[in-house]
């Protein structure tokens, strides 16, 4: 292995300003209307943000409850049933960082706008 | 295991584990779950440059144990342990070529490693790749934390000099 | 030498990370409140901007001669006309003569003359009632598509007859849109009248664009259409209806019994090349029910269709069985091929 302390400074260096970088990206990164709610791997809506009621979503895990919130085309985790609240914390989805509510597997995420368009 | 390291190894496990609880109480430092200083490796990181390979493994699997219990809070146990194996493993690696003066590096990395091991297991428990979104903040976070913990490491080394002989 | 190395690295990940953030930027996109829907026009290339505006210009032109309720429109002088001929555009002729010829090939399914038995429902004002047997009988003996005549660009509609292009009007519009933003050189667009579909091309990257169905129900997207250059047009009951003592009723209305269809379909997709040809089969297929939709698809032969029933089953015609994807969050969707 390399003895070089200054390469390993470099190295340090290196992996800093890669993940401010590659935050920047994911906070910038455009993102349409279309939403996936999935628990434990397995996807429980998609929604088009731009096309929904302000609405309430309630969903259990094992005895524990999250409600997710739609209002004017946002959405957000509204209440938890977990220790830390993190989920809550992040507040409105508004880039790819996702809402994950990690004791109650659930994740709130944008999709990926791949619809190019919707009908009915 | 002579008696007096027994001691200072106990001693030692006892300080991590209450800057682990002390911790436990600091507000949330950002909405990404695993963004923490992590305080409790400093200890790790000092008994990495001045314990064996085994006896810096037990100091720590025995925090992370007892931190869980204390927090009350079982289901983060394979997330502390993932992170906390590799994290363990590269600085064990690393200390090899990594001089005394330049802990703080060590520390660095294996700030990122750990981030590495618990995102890997976030990845697995949840089964979904959305995770991987906080990639790049756990990242630049554990390269700041790791920082901040491998100069106090340091510190303490420097002070410490010749007062602990085992 | 080892740093030079890591700021070689550096400057790539920076000017990868910016070639991919800034990369849709020949896409542009026009918004417009039309014929009562919130629409989206989609274009790329050089002539987008110019396309779009030319698809903005033809919508709001065509809603003009179009619309039922404004008094200046060609539709609303033929409806109160007193059962003379009064002289409209060729766009209005032409489509008027189309409707009629639709009402022929779906055996009466579609007519476009049912506009007073939709406003004794209530669905035009939004005052919504059940009618009266009695009262809807009465109506319904000034009802019959084939009663209009067109003749060159005079339209004849028989005194105490309405009608409105309501079902075929958006996927017409959508068509000459369509045209019109080919004429100004666009070359792929997709345009989206508030759930009637129209695209040009295929995608700037050469794949087929992504069509996604709504679920009638409200939740999410039932799966998703992969199509190249067509019009995809849907009908539902669920988009406009009401309940009343228990009972939901909805402004799909069979034309023979002046109330709303009650085939066992919840709604109808359409894909084919004209929009309003798709339009006009949309609403029918609803009215028709499955099997008459499929004795039609397969005497008419150019057409596609996604049929959803009530019992949450999906007919895909045999054509585009292959490119339709049910979406994950659906997958107790039961799918049949009609062959």
């Amino acid at each position: 292995m390399i003895r070089s302390q200054k390469f390993w400074i470099c190295v340090c260096a290196a992996v800093f300003a890669l993940s401010l970088i590659w935050c920047a990206a994911v906070l910038l990164a455009p993102h349409g209307d279309s939403v996936r709610i999935s628990q434990d791997g397995r996807v429980l809506y998609t929604l088009d943000l731009s096309k929904e009621k302000d609405r309430r979503i309630e969903v259990e895990y094992q005895g524990r409850k999250n409600i997710i919130e739609i209002k004017d085309g946002r959405i957000r985790m509204l209440e938890a049933d977990c220790p830390d609240h993190v989920c809550i914390h992040t507040g409105w989805l508004s880039s790819d960082i996702p809402i994950v509510c990690l004791p109650n597997r659930l994740v709130i995420e944008f999709a990926g706008s791949d619809l190019d368009a919707a009908v009915g | 295991m002579k008696l007096k390291k027994l001691a200072v190894l106990a001693l030692l496990t006892a300080a991590s584990l209450i800057l682990f609880v002390i911790e436990l109480n600091f507000p949330t430092l950002a909405p990404v779950p695993g963004i923490k200083l992590g305080l409790a490796n400093i200890i790790t990181v000092y008994a990495v440059y001045s314990f064996t390979a085994g006896e810096t493994a037990m100091v720590l699997a025995v925090r992370i144990l007892l931190g869980a219990l204390i927090a009350g809070e079982p289901f983060t146990l394979i997330f502390s342990f993932s992170g906390g194996l590799l994290c363990l493993a590269g600085m064990l690696l690393l200390r090899k070529v990594i001089d005394k003066k330049h802990i703080w590096v060590c520390s660095v990395l294996g700030a990122v490693l750990h981030n590495v091991g618990q995102l890997t297991a976030a990845f697995f428990v949840m089964n979904t790749s959305a995770v991987l979104a906080y990639a790049p903040f756990l990242l630049a976070a554990g390269c700041l934390a790791g920082a901040l913990t491998g100069f106090a490491a340091q510190f303490v080394i420097s002070r410490l000099k010749g007062r602990i002989d085992i | 030498m080892v740093c030079k190395k890591v700021f070689g690295m550096l400057t790539a990940a920076a000017v990868l990370f910016c070639s991919c953030t800034l990369g849709e930027s020949s896409k542009k996109s026009g918004q417009l409140f039309a014929m009562d829907t919130y629409m989206t026009f989609t274009a790329w290339g050089e002539n987008a901007q110019a396309g779009i505006d030319a698809a903005s210009g033809r919508i709001v032109s065509l809603e003009k001669l179009l619309s039922v309720t404004d008094s200046g429109s060609e539709v609303f002088r033929a409806d109160h006309s007193g059962g003379k001929a009064v002289d409209v555009s060729p766009e209005t002729a032409w489509l008027a003569s189309f409707a009629v010829g639709m009402n022929t090939i779906t055996e009466g399914a579609l007519d476009i003359t049912l506009y007073p038995v939709l406003s004794e429902w209530g669905f035009t004002a939004e005052e919504y009632k059940v009618p009266d047997a009695d009262r809807l009988s009465e109506l319904l003996r000034n009802t019959g598509a084939q009663k209009i005549s067109v003749s060159g660009n005079k339209l004849t509609v028989p005194e105490g007859m309405m009608i409105d292009f309501g079902a075929v009007a958006k996927g017409y519009a959508a068509r000459l849109a369509a045209e019109d933003m080919k004429a100004a050189g666009v070359e792929a667009a997709v345009l989206d009248l508030g759930g009637n579909v129209q695209t040009v091309g295929r995608k700037p990257d050469g794949s087929d664009w992504k069509i996604g169905i709504r679920d009638p129900a409200g939740e999410g997207i039932i799966g998703t259409l992969s199509v190249g250059e067509c019009a995809v047009v849907t009908s539902g009951g669920y988009e406009r209806c009401f309940t009343s003592g228990g009972k939901t009723y909805h402004h799909i209305l069979d034309p023979a019994t002046g109330c709303p269809a009650e085939s066992g379909l919840v709604s109808v997709t359409v894909i084919g090349e004209k929009g309003e040809y798709c339009d006009a089969l949309s609403t029918a297929l609803f009215v028709l029910g499955a099997d008459k939709a499929r004795e039609l698809w397969k005497k008419l032969g150019d057409f596609e269709y996604a049929a959803l029933t009530d019992k949450n089953e999906l007919i895909l015609s045999k054509g585009i069985s292959e490119s339709f994807t049910p979406d994950e969050s659906h997958s107790s969707l039961k799918v049949t091929v009609a062959e």
